[in-house]
């Protein structure tokens, strides 16, 4: 799932001044798992920019609404009539939320309360740790599901780099070396004779080289 | 001296502590101040937007009650409510107000005088907070 941050409250009172009427827009979906974006932040975000605002002197009125997700014009219909009465949305769903709103209501300012981090897994409570770089071509399947590119410090497709330390990766010492993750994977799973390959250079023209990605699906045009 | 009359929020846990015996030792201090208890069936069950709402609603602190530690009655309650306290205190840091007008009382041994006394403490704390931001203003 995507995983977020909310933005820190002076953060978003210098984004929001000037603007009275502010609809808080949260997502039901991915911000919601990972705690940042759903009802519950929508309010207390809410409540915490009511109450800077009335320390700072500024007339926020802020309403708050959340929808299942915002990437998708069918739920942000739902929300049409809320954005209509107010004079800017703050939006608490991922970059993609942000921007599909901004889209659909060219005329209203849209703003991002979230920071989006990374594709990632809930590792424990409160905890979650990013697994996937979406690179569009994936190689998962070469080492044991664990992908180096992501989880390996300098992305090595070739490890590992020899520094690491105790299982550790070195440049972070606090996470685990992806590469001795993946030699135990390959190892539990009989497949370390995959390490005996040499990876080619990968090519990364499927990934932010070259504008904008799509994904056109024809047998779902009609 | 500020002796302007406080409005304070009192969050308890019920299984340590009724409403009655808090209002009942809080004797004069209800003619000083305003206080409004709001009893919890655990203090784990408290939300970060409760604290905040009482922020919103126009309280000076807000003071929460918790079971001593290790005497939570569903086990962890009590940590989590210090965890919540402690969020809610860094949104206060984050607005521009004092984090010290949240403050988590954790039930001791001396039972309801010493959270009496710590709530002395803590009204003490913020009027002198609140007379010092009046004279700065």
């Amino acid at each position: 799932m995507i995983v977020a941050e909310r933005k820190k409250i002076p953060e978003l009172v210098e984004m929001l001044k000037g603007h009275k009427k502010i609809l808080v827009l949260g997502c039901g979906t991915c911000v919601t798992v990972c705690l940042a974006g759903g009802e519950r932040e929508v309010s207390i975000i809410s409540s915490a920019l009511r109450i800077a605002s009335r320390n700072s002197g500024y007339d926020f009125e802020i309403d708050e609404m959340t929808i299942e997700r915002q990437c998708d014009n069918v739920f942000i219909e739902q929300a049409a009539e809320a954005i209509a009465k107010h004079d800017v949305v703050l939006s608490l769903g991922c970059g993609a939320g942000v921007q599909a709103i901004a889209e659909r209501y060219s005329e209203k300012p849209v703003y991002a309360g979230l920071n989006t981090s990374f594709l990632g897994v809930l590792e424990e409570r409160g905890v979650w740790t990013e697994k996937c770089s979406a690179c569009g071509s994936c190689v998962l399947h070469k080492y044991g599901g664990i992908c180096p590119i992501t989880r390996c410090a300098k992305h090595m497709l070739n490890g590992p780099c020899g520094g690491s330390r105790e299982d550790r990766c070195e440049v972070r010492p606090d996470r685990p070396c992806a590469w001795q993750l993946i030699y135990r994977r390959l190892k539990g799973i009989g497949e370390l004779d995959r390490l005996k390959n040499i990876e080619a250079v990968k090519d990364w023209s499927t990934s932010l080289d070259g504008g904008v990605r799509m994904l056109i699906r024809e047998d779902h045009r009609i | 001296m500020n002796n302007q009359p406080l409005n304070i929020y009192l969050f308890h846990c019920t299984n340590s502590l009724d409403t009655e015996t808090i209002r009942r030792s809080l004797g004069e201090r209800e003619k000083d101040h305003t206080f409004k208890t709001i009893s919890l069936p655990c203090s784990g069950k408290l939300e970060l937007i409760y604290l905040l709402k009482a922020f919103e609603s126009g309280a000076d602190g807000v003071a929460l009650v918790t079971c001593k530690h290790g005497e939570c009655r569903y086990l962890e309650g009590n940590l989590r409510a210090q965890k919540r306290a402690e969020a809610v205190r860094a949104i206060l840091e984050e607005i521009g107000l004092d984090k010290e007008r949240m403050k988590l009382i954790q039930q001791g041994d001396g039972g309801v005088q010493s959270l009496i006394d710590e709530l002395d403490r803590f009204i003490e704390r913020i009027r002198n907070a609140t007379a010092e931001s009046f004279e700065s203003s």
